[in-house]
């Protein structure tokens, strides 16, 4: 979690402040642009590859947090 | 300056409301190739305008763009419209759904032509640009097809061009980047690989003025169609590459918007030393600098000058600017035999003590042109830095320390890809018809005499002289085949030849109308009494059969008359190598006196020998005293 809020720090030039419950539609510069260059930053920070399809059925950050620890399992 | 301290820099610039923000803003634009960094600076762009940080300078007016395909355009669209507006040729979007282009152009009563767009990026689908049918079909049946889906493409581009009066952008097609079929991928134009490359040939040769190709085969190739496609981004998202590619595809469109706007620069302001040769000549002198096929570096450089001449073929015109005392700076263009930039490419030279800056201005006022139409190239960081002060408008390329790299950073500059199509026609029809007559020469060659009339040769014999000398030792070293004797000599055996009363030497240049062959024979010869004895003859093979052998005899036997010699000897010491040249003595009318496996010896008499007349103009002779200095140089 403390690693993916710098990842966020580092995409969104306002502080949003991560929380499990947390969308999209809760940050204003989460446009579809944010979007890819966060899932870019995430795979990069984490070394991880996300298959396709699996993100957008992600509800809230919770669940893309435990998407996160299971694809950093299989290393 | 690290894209993180820029980030840092932007961010205090925006906070405090600072007008610098918009020109950082371009310059850390213009160095961004990741995905990220330009999102970000996409980021505070967009908080600047929140701001209200006000951008110096005139507003620029808006474009009117519409972007539409068979792709989604999102994130495509915030990429462009930001790299549109800090190159001040800001974008107003209209964004067509995924995948709807063909009823949006159809359909006239769309939002597209409500939009009024003056220009339209059409980025046409993958998914279309594929064979239907069997690989094992005929070829002609293949290539009907993809001419087909290419006519097809262009028939919608022409279309909105002509309902919108709009410049038309046209995407062709990324290449497959898997191995799928393996050695049968190029056997037939029925796999992705061959179909897509004919449909993308068609489309840039069949393309109307009014529509621009964005060559995008280019740009994956360019960086690798790996890196440049995304199976899971098409499946998401449905992109058109990965989000590298979309930064590159970007960039290129808005290129080609500023080029709609902006016209190409006229004029290559060059510096001299380690710029168009390595070394100072002012230091080194003319022998000591670095130009030409002895070295590394100096084919390096001379790449550099045969580029420049290329871009002077298309129009650029070429201007010096040195440091220099005039003379010296000079020097080169007029004696230097490897110099291929000559003063009659240069439009204006200045070399002397003034600031360069100044110099500029002074061209700009001479050749009556804007300060923007010069891009200036120079390898010294300061003379780089004076100029941007004092002469603004010009713009500069600082040349890196590796002059391998010369011709790459003038060729990625972007700043003369022909704009107008009237200038470009001009050019391709002078090549077009170069390119006819040499054919035509070919074909029409009914025999060997009338083609060597027909190339103009001209042939320049000179004593051997210190400029030459790496030259002479390196060709002397490196020739196998036609070489007579094959004594190797270094370039101090050279020099000690040239001063030796006992020996004559001398070099051959050869050029016809095709080009300029340099220097491609050498002889060396032996007086010892009243006999001139070949030491080493030696030819380039590339023009055997040129009569350059009968200039050779015509010339030593020219100089054995003025040493007072009345015999001279041939000699052929063979070689696994030379066999070729085993009789050419004979062949020159010299008598054979000596045949042994390892050694033939020949004879002519001076007395009854008459020039063998050839094709060849003789422009010099050796050790024929030079006339003046204008005509050493119309020589070279």
């Amino acid at each position: 979690m403390t690693r993916l809020q710098t990842v966020f720090d580092d995409v969104f030039l306002e502080p949003v402040k991560l929380s499990p419950q947390l969308t999209a539609k809760d940050v204003p510069e989460w446009t579809s642009l944010a979007h890819i260059s966060l899932l870019l930053s995430v795979e990069k920070e984490f070394g991880i590859r996300f298959r396709v399809g699996e993100v957008e059925k992600m509800q809230n950050i919770g669940e893309f947090v435990d998407l996160i620890l299971e694809r950093l399992k299989e290393h | 300056m690290n894209s993180r301290a820029f980030l840092e820099e932007l961010k205090a610039l925006l906070l405090s409301r600072d007008g610098m923000f918009w020109a950082r803003l371009a310059i850390a634009t213009g160095q961004t190739t990741e995905f990220n960094q330009l999102f970000q600076l996409c980021s505070l762009r967009k908080k600047a305008h929140l701001y209200k940080v006000v951008s110096p300078g005139q507003p620029a007016s808006t474009l009117r763009l519409a972007i539409l395909g068979g792709y989604s355009v999102y994130p495509l669209h915030e990429l462009v419209e930001h790299l549109c507006e800090v190159q001040r040729t800001p974008v107003e979007l209209w964004l067509g759904d995924y995948d709807n282009y063909v009823s949006e152009i159809m359909d006239e009563s769309s939002e597209l032509y409500a939009f009024k767009p003056q220009i339209v990026l059409l980025l046409p689908a993958e998914s279309r640009c594929k064979y239907s049918g069997r690989l094992t079909d005929p070829v002609a049946t293949q290539q009907a097809e993809g001419t087909k889906t290419a006519e097809s493409v262009l028939e919608l581009a022409c279309r909105v061009n002509e309902k919108t009066g709009a410049g038309v952008i046209l995407t062709n097609f990324m290449l497959p980047a898997r191995h799928d079929l393996g050695a049968y991928r190029n056997r037939t134009l029925g796999s992705d690989w061959m179909f897509r490359k004919w449909v993308n040939m068609e489309l840039g040769l069949k393309a109307p003025s009014s529509i621009r190709i964005c060559d995008v085969e280019f740009l994956a190739s360019r960086m690798g169609n790996i890196q440049a496609s995304d199976p899971r981004g098409w499946f998401e998202t449905k992109q058109l590459g990965s989000p590298t590619m979309l930064v590159e595809l970007a960039r290129e469109v808005a290129h080609l918007i500023a080029s709609l706007k902006r016209p190409p620069k006229k004029v290559l302001v060059l510096d001299l030393d380690n710029t168009l040769w390595g070394g100072v000549v002012a230091d080194d002198g003319l022998e000591g600098i670095e130009l030409g096929d002895t070295s590394a570096r100096g084919e390096a450089f001379k790449a550099f000058q045969k580029y420049i001449v290329s871009l002077k073929q298309r129009g650029v015109l070429l201007a010096v600017c040195s440091k220099n005392d005039f003379n010296k700076a000079a020097e080169p263009f007029e004696k230097h035999p490897e110099m291929i930039l000559r003063m009659s490419d240069i439009v204006n030279f200045k070399a002397n003590w003034e600031p360069k800056s100044e110099n500029i201005r002074r061209m700009a006022t001479e050749l009556n042109l804007g300060l923007d139409s010069f891009v200036f190239v120079d390898d010294n960081p300061a003379e780089i830095d004076i100029v941007r002060q004092f002469a603004p408008g010009v713009t500069t390329i600082l040349l890196g320390p590796d002059p391998s790299e010369y011709v790459t950073q003038l060729q990625d500059c972007r700043l003369f890809e022909p704009g107008s199509i009237t200038a470009e026609d001009v050019e391709r029809t002078n090549q077009y018809r170069a390119e006819v007559e040499r054919k035509a020469l070919e074909s029409s060659m009914t025999d060997m005499d009338s083609y060597l009339e027909s190339l103009v040769m001209e042939g320049q014999i000179s004593e051997f002289t210190t400029v030459d000398a790496p030259r002479l030792s390196q060709l002397i070293n490196k020739s196998n085949q036609f070489n007579l004797t094959t004594r190797r000599r270094s370039e101090a055996d050279v020099l000690a030849i040239m001063n030796d009363p006992e020996f004559v030497g001398f070099s051959v240049r050869l050029k016809d109308r095709f080009g300029d062959h340099g220097l491609i024979s050498i002889v060396i010869g032996h007086v010892q009494g009243f006999n001139l004895e070949i030491d080493t003859w030696l030819m380039s093979c590339r023009v055997l059969k040129r009569q350059v052998e009968e200039l050779v005899v015509n010339e030593f036997m020219r100089l054995a008359q003025i040493r007072g010699c009345t015999k001279v000897l041939g000699l052929y010491l063979p070689t696994p190598k030379n066999e070729m040249v085993r009789d050419l003595y004979t062949k020159m009318g010299f008598t054979l006196t000596v045949d042994q496996p390892d050694r033939r010896e020949f004879e002519r008499d001076v007395a009854d020998f008459r020039a063998t007349p050839t094709k060849i103009r003789i422009t010099q002779k050796s050790y024929e005293q030079r006339r003046s200095n204008d005509q050493v140089a119309n020589r070279f």
